[in-house]
């Protein structure tokens, strides 16, 4: 008889690691130059100092690489577009989709928001997702929008934003309008071939909704925050 | 005078009724996008669009109508009228646009000329109003004969600026209405200036 073959190991802990790694890489190298900054050094230290700079950043280039190459053959190849919030709720693997589809989502939109170099991590994605889909009783999108919400940036799903102050967003903003972002375009209805667009229109939106949005996370305060995501769905 | 049904062509398509379309972000702004550059090729002129303000102005837009929007079926069709007159107030008290230069391709004392962007702005109101008027109600918009009168044009410009309910009530005069001069955003007062003179 033959034996069902056994599921595949989820990658998800390997990539997790790699992009974590990754990042701190880059955002080590920055911060090692802007800290010691050979221009303000007399010029026999100034040169040395650049010249160590220059090793340290090419052996972080190397591992970096090396983690690139790894992390491409465990990233999730880009699949159907992601279904919305309540079909991921009723899936068994709701948790995985979740996870993978919010972090592909968070990363466009922080690149729109002029802030790639913030970290997002997919295993607090999901630990998020499997906190509200525990909870009982909350039927409504709108309010389990809001809770998701929450447990997001509970768990910071969105990493050294604070100090990332862009054109359009000041630092401590920047995750909750990430997080509202992505949230309003999971459940907006859009063809297909709008996908991309809806998510672009959703960062959008969420910008122009900034200061309700950031006051509803800092107050914790569920009901106007699924009041929110009530409203603009439909608009994204 | 400007053609709306020449206009609508840049019109983004869409599977939903335009009325529908409209409110949502990532079409409204498709749509703006491409009426802008196509009005700014038809009169010389390259525009810039602020993507932010324009996110601001289609938040504030949707607010105020849902704000002012009549209970009543009845009133419908005059609220859509309305509508486009709110969404002129948000964009020239916004103002995303910017022309590089004057345009090139306008006629010497146009409306175009004497203020590019403010035309394009209404322009694009007008001409998703009369395109998502002929959708709902089988009928096109017309035109004031006045239209093209700079003076009406310098007086917009003019006002706008200092009172944001003006270009409601502008917007109405080039369909040919009467607006309530007094509270020309409130739809209320204006529907009690229709009832008054009949």
């Amino acid at each position: 008889m033959l034996q069902p073959l056994p599921s595949p190991p989820d990658a998800m802990p390997l990539r997790e690691a790699l992009r974590g790694l990754r990042h701190l890489l880059r955002r080590g190298g920055q911060s090692l130059r802007e800290t010691v900054q050979p221009m303000t050094l007399p010029a026999p230290a100034a040169r040395l100092a650049e010249r160590m700079l220059r090793e340290v950043e090419q052996i972080a280039r190397g591992v970096d690489e090396a983690a690139s190459g790894l992390a491409k053959q465990v990233l999730v190849q880009p699949g159907p577009p992601a279904p919305t919030l309540q079909t991921m709720m009723r899936d068994s693997d709701g948790e995985a989709a979740f996870g993978s589809a919010g972090y592909a989502a968070l990363r466009a939109v922080l690149d729109q928001l002029a802030a790639p170099e913030v970290f997002v991590s997919e295993a607090s994605a999901r630990l998020a997702y499997r906190r509200v889909a525990g909870v009982q009783g909350l039927t409504d999108v709108a309010a389990c929008e809001a809770a998701l919400t929450m447990a997001l940036l509970d768990v910071r799903v969105v990493r050294d934003a604070s100090a990332v102050d862009v054109a359009r967003v000041p630092g401590a903003a920047l995750a909750p309008v990430a997080v509202f972002a992505v949230l309003l375009w999971l459940q907006s209805e859009r063809p297909e071939d709008e996908d991309e667009a809806a998510l672009a229109s959703a960062a959008d939106l969420s910008v122009a909704l900034c200061r309700e949005v950031v006051a509803a996370c800092r107050a914790g305060d569920v009901i106007a925050l699924a009041a929110l995501y009530a409203k603009w769905s439909a608009h994204v | 005078m400007s053609d709306l049904t020449q206009g609508a062509a840049a019109l983004p398509a869409t599977n939903e009724p335009l009325r529908i379309a409209v409110r949502r972000m990532r079409w409204f702004r498709a749509a703006f996008q491409a009426y802008v550059e196509a009005m700014g090729r038809q009169i010389g002129c390259v525009f810039q669009i602020d993507e932010a303000k324009l996110a601001e102005i289609f938040v504030r837009w949707l607010e105020a109508v849902d704000r002012q929007r009549p209970r009543d079926k009845a009133e419908r069709r005059a609220f859509f009228e309305f509508a486009a007159g709110l969404m002129l107030r948000e964009l020239t008290t916004g103002m995303p646009v910017k022309a590089a230069a004057k345009p090139t391709a306008a006629a010497p004392g146009s409306a175009a000329e004497f203020w590019p962007e403010g035309y394009v702005c209404t322009l694009f109101c007008l001409t998703v109003h009369s395109a998502a008027m002929a959708q709902e109600y089988q009928e096109r918009p017309e035109l004031a004969p006045d239209f093209d009168d700079l003076r009406q044009w310098w007086s917009f410009r003019e006002n706008a600026g200092q009172d944001a309910g003006f270009s409601v009530g502008f917007l109405q005069m080039l369909l040919g209405h009467q607006p309530n001069w007094m509270f020309p955003d409130v739809f209320r007062a204006r529907l009690q200036t229709e009832i008054a003179t009949g």
